[in-house]
């Protein structure tokens, strides 16, 4: 599961239903009731398969234990530490560029647009692919250059900016649109200029005037980036580091109902986040 | 330009620089004599042991990679290497495989996070060989060796082996299958798992191998091989789930076809918690495999890196790996002589035949033919 | 030049982070042995891996098509809802699922239908069941079911009720309905959620990988996998490269396919 959905905010005018009484309502209960059984049994499944044991019978050990095991905290830790920098960095980036090209280079719409569609069509276990062999000739093409070091700090062990940089090809393309619905519900030029004619400079356009004119599309653009980079497998795995995901997997190995607690837990976060985002939105009134 | 800026940009070039430089050119220690550890070919070229023992504790750091503690006991092994020599061992990705231990030497050329030594499978050992890797560095028990068990240059060598076995778990299993024609049986439907995807997986390439000398196959021809996991999976016996201590444990895999050191483990493992895993070499498909080690040539610590493989190629050493459930390389060696430890010996699995190992030739071959042939035989 | 700054970092960002891995994907894909040549890609369109990737391409469009009906019913039975309690709830989980990692969702479905699975023993189910074909488009469709309803709410919210009652008040049965009025208006969402579920399908990997059963799963991701990381396969990274090539080569495909029908069907609604 590799892609990101956007995260669709409550309409909030819901159209006056016509509802005609009888077969619609059977209808739409079948759909419910097997959408409810498809959803919400390998849920039920997988909590009892983590407290249930042939041997020790009931028990939520795999709950307590998990916090102490190997490897975990640390895991974790990384992998929030990655979401915050790349958050952070396709913010930073992004930002900037949409506002330009609203403002001052409308032209350069379309290579935005095909920028941030590319990293849909380059699956990431073919992005890591690249991103891999281009790490191993690096390594010995720029051996007698500056750059050799920079490039050996960027794959630390300890925190892998590489990591960061392709986290950030990979949420692109959320973080645009996310961006741009947002930009969209606000007059970009008129404040712009309004606050420019004010005196304003311009990290004080950007900090004061459109952030938090976008405080939903940037919760929304955060969570999209928490849960991805929370999530991810594939590449930090090929690569050979060890966030969260990649720990979930190492741990399975030797403790199954743990994997699946943790599992379970993670699901319970991810909720616990959209939630929050989605507070955050209505909170603005957008 | 206003202060601010003015502090930013020098903030933002300080953090460049400080990651920047160039690969640094290796300022190996010498000693007398002027060999330097980084270029001594054997212990007797730095003036003997104690003169390497010296040298690496001035290191005082060794670097290893992909070695899970309970693989071989290694966990064990580095213990009592630290202990004796004082020297700190640094276990880093002990899931990693032989790939990406290649990958580390490549990527971290000449940086001081580059491994130190490597244990890989027998294919990398010849592929990292090729590629100009490993430093030539001959252990002081050299000439015990078995002649097809190390590059005559001393690239490589091989270090500890297992034969390919079936573990079964008594318990759940009435009678434990013997051999591959045993595992056809109708009894074992749905129970007999390997360890992995053979592309991938060293011991599960084994057992393909094994298996396929099991059908009068040869080294030359893994086909059969595919064939009779092809028969397996028709009869219905085959289980498609990856065999790890956890699907073990629970009963997942009750019949795992893996290395008899790993499934000697399990018995280890897991008989204190009632199970009872049984360990049986196959009599109709001998395949061993020997790992291989090697010293990174641009090793951060090289004189460390030397004495590690002479603690491996040591009694001691050797020893220690026996006592994992694997077949040190030295065993013949050692039995002949009598240090070999007679009570871990006598655990090992008992193996009717000699196996033997195959050219790098045979090996690549048998790669490519599995990658073709693999998927469309075994898969739902 | 001033203007661009803005985008400036941007720019240069996406030239090396995505410029110098695609370079050297293809170089690599056309490198044989050290030198130029199609011999990986040949080599990719044979036997097993050839075998993989069409059933990659398999799945994908299964779980695609199967997807998007199921989550244009499941949308549809939200939207059309009275309850906002019903709603929120549907399109929260909504989210929550189609941003999910997939190796919980392996390890879920593991616990569940798996050999020693809670309701694999219930169901008695023939060993192994999960790890086949259809045991896998039952897993993506977790993911995919989710992804296709957060595609197509906001578009079947936006069917005016009007039209309805226009269509009806002109004769019009309810398939009558559907097949004029209202599928020429949803077919750019639909389209869109079918190549979106398609290219997330084709590209997953940490679920199949996760699932532990790699063996039985000849997929293009696990191959590529296989090639760049593993006990067995030395020298294949430029196969990996070449199979790497081919998918994307696919996922192209598919948007070119896609963009003029999207772009002819949304010309309907101007």
């Amino acid at each position: 599961m590799t892609t990101l959905a956007p995260v669709a905010p409550v309409p909030e005018t819901a159209p006056a239903a016509r509802s005609r009484q009888g077969r619609p309502r059977l209808w739409r209960g079948f759909v419910f009731a097997l959408a409810a059984l498809y959803f919400l049994v390998p849920l039920a499944a997988s909590f009892w398969f983590t407290i249930h044991n042939e041997t020790t019978g009931v028990s939520f050990a795999p709950y307590v234990e998990l916090w102490t095991a190997e490897g975990f905290l640390p895991s974790l830790l990384l992998s929030l530490g990655l979401a915050a920098a790349t958050i952070v960095l396709v913010l930073l980036l992004t930002l900037p560029a949409m506002i330009a090209v609203r403002l001052a280079v409308p032209r350069l719409r379309p290579v935005m647009e095909v920028i941030c569609t590319l990293p849909l069509v380059v699956p990431p276990i073919t992005f890591v692919a690249g991103v891999s062999r281009s790490l191993q000739v690096g390594g010995e093409v720029l051996a007698p250059t500056p750059f050799w070091a920079t490039l050996n700090a960027v794959q630390n062990q300890d925190f892998p900016l590489v990591l960061v940089f392709v986290y950030v090809m990979l949420v692109l393309p959320f973080v645009y649109r996310s961006l741009d619905a947002g930009l969209r519900t606000m007059d970009v030029r008129t404040l712009v200029e309004a606050a420019r004619n004010l005196g304003a400079s311009w990290p004080h356009v950007m900090l004061g005037v459109i952030v938090p004119n976008l405080r939903s599309a940037l919760a929304s653009a955060a969570f999209l980036t928490l849960a991805l980079v929370l999530g991810e497998y594939t590449v930090a795995s090929i690569l050979g580091y060890q966030p969260f995901a990649v720990w979930i997997v190492t741990i399975s190995g030797s403790k199954g109902q743990l994997s699946v607690a943790v599992s379970v837990l993670s699901l319970l976060l991810t909720w616990l986040l959209l939630l929050t985002v989605s507070g955050v939105s209505r909170k603005k009134g957008q | 330009m206003s202060t601010p800026r003015i502090a930013g940009l020098i903030a933002a070039l300080t953090v460049v620089t400080a990651a920047c430089g160039a690969a640094p050119t290796a300022q190996a220690p010498t000693t007398a004599g002027g060999v330097s550890a980084a270029t001594a070919t054997s212990a007797a070229q730095l003036g003997g042991l104690d003169k390497l023992v010296e040298a690496a504790k001035k290191e005082g750091d060794l670097h290893v990679i992909a070695l899970p503690p309970d693989w071989a006991n290694y966990g064990e092994i580095i213990k009592k290497f630290e202990e004796k020599y004082g020297i700190k061992v640094e276990s880093e990705n002990p899931d990693a495989s032989s790939a990406d231990e290649i990958n580390a030497v490549k990527t971290r050329k000449g940086q001081d996070r580059a491994p130190d030594v490597l244990d890989v499978g027998q294919a990398f050992g010849f592929s990292g060989a090729k590629e100009g890797l490993y430093a030539a560095y001959k252990v002081q028990s050299w000439d015990k060796i078995p002649d097809g068990q190390k590059d005559p240059n001393g690239l490589w060598v091989n270090d500890y082996g297992g034969y390919v076995s079936i573990g079964c778990d008594a318990k759940k299993i009435g009678t434990c299958p013997k051999t591959f024609a045993d595992l056809l049986k109708p009894e074992y439907k749905g129970k007999v798992a390997l360890n992995g995807n053979p592309n991938k997986s060293g011991s599960a390439f084994a057992g393909v191998w094994a298996a396929s000398l099991s059908q009068s196959g040869s080294l030359d021809d893994i086909g059969p091989g595919v064939q009779f996991f092809k028969k397996l999976k028709d009869v219905g016996n085959y289980n498609p789930v990856e065999s790890t201590p956890a699907t073990v444990e629970k009963g997942e895999t009750p019949i795992s076809i893996d290395w008899d050191y790993l499934n000697a483990g399990y018995r280890e493992q897991f008989l204190p918690k009632g199970l009872d895993f049984q360990v049986a070499v196959p009599s109709d498909g001998i395949y061993a495999q020997y790992y291989v080690q090697a010293v990174n040539k641009d090793a951060p610590h090289p004189a460390a890196a030397r004495l590690w493989m002479e603690f491996l190629y040591s009694v001691e050493g050797q020893n220690l790996w026996l006592k994992g459930g694997a077949r040190p390389v030295l065993m013949p060696a050692m039995t002949a002589d009598g240090t070999i430890d007679k009570a871990l010996a006598d655990k090992l699995p008992p193996v009717e035949g000699e196996p033997k190992f195959p050219t790098e030739e045979q090996v690549t071959k048998a790669k490519e033919d599995l990658a073709k042939t693999w998927d469309a035989a075994v898969a739902g | 030049m001033r203007r661009i700054l803005g985008a400036l970092p941007l720019l240069l960002f996406v030239a090396l982070a995505f410029g110098i891995p695609a370079i050297a994907m293809v170089a690599g894909a056309f490198t044989v042995e050290g030198s130029p040549g199609l011999g990986n890609l040949a080599l990719t369109l044979q036997g097993g891996y050839l075998l993989a990737l069409g059933n990659s391409v398999k799945l994908s469009a299964v779980v695609a098509l199967l997807g998007a009906v199921l989550g244009t019913f499941l949308a549809q039975a939200v939207v059309t809802s009275r309850s906002t309690v019903l709603r929120e709830a549907v399109l929260t989980a909504s989210g929550v699922l189609a941003n999910f990692g997939g190796v919980p969702l392996a390890f879920f479905w593991v616990a569940t239908l798996g050999n020693s699975g809670v309701v694999s023993g219930l169901l008695d189910l023939p060993s192994g069941s999960l790890f086949t074909f259809w045991g896998l488009a039952l897993v993506y469709l977790y993911f995919s079911v989710p992804l296709m309803v957060l595609v197509i709410a906001p578009a079947l919210d936006g069917l005016r009720p009007q039209w309805r009652e226009a269509a009806a008040n002109n004769g019009a049965t309810t398939w009558q309905y559907w097949r004029y009025v209202a599928l020429p208006v949803l077919t750019p969402g639909l389209l869109g959620g079918v190549v979106l579920l398609f290219g997330s399908a084709f590209a997953a990997y940490a679920t199949a990988s996760a699932m532990g059963a790699g063996t039985v799963l000849p997929l293009v991701t696990l191959k590529i996998a296989a090639a760049l990381s593993g006990d067995v396969q030395t020298g294949f990274e430029n196969i990996g490269l070449a199979l790497s090539l081919d998918m994307v080569l696919v996922a192209a495909l598919v948007m070119a396919v896609y963009l003029p029908l999207q772009r002819r069907s949304t010309r309907w609604l101007q």
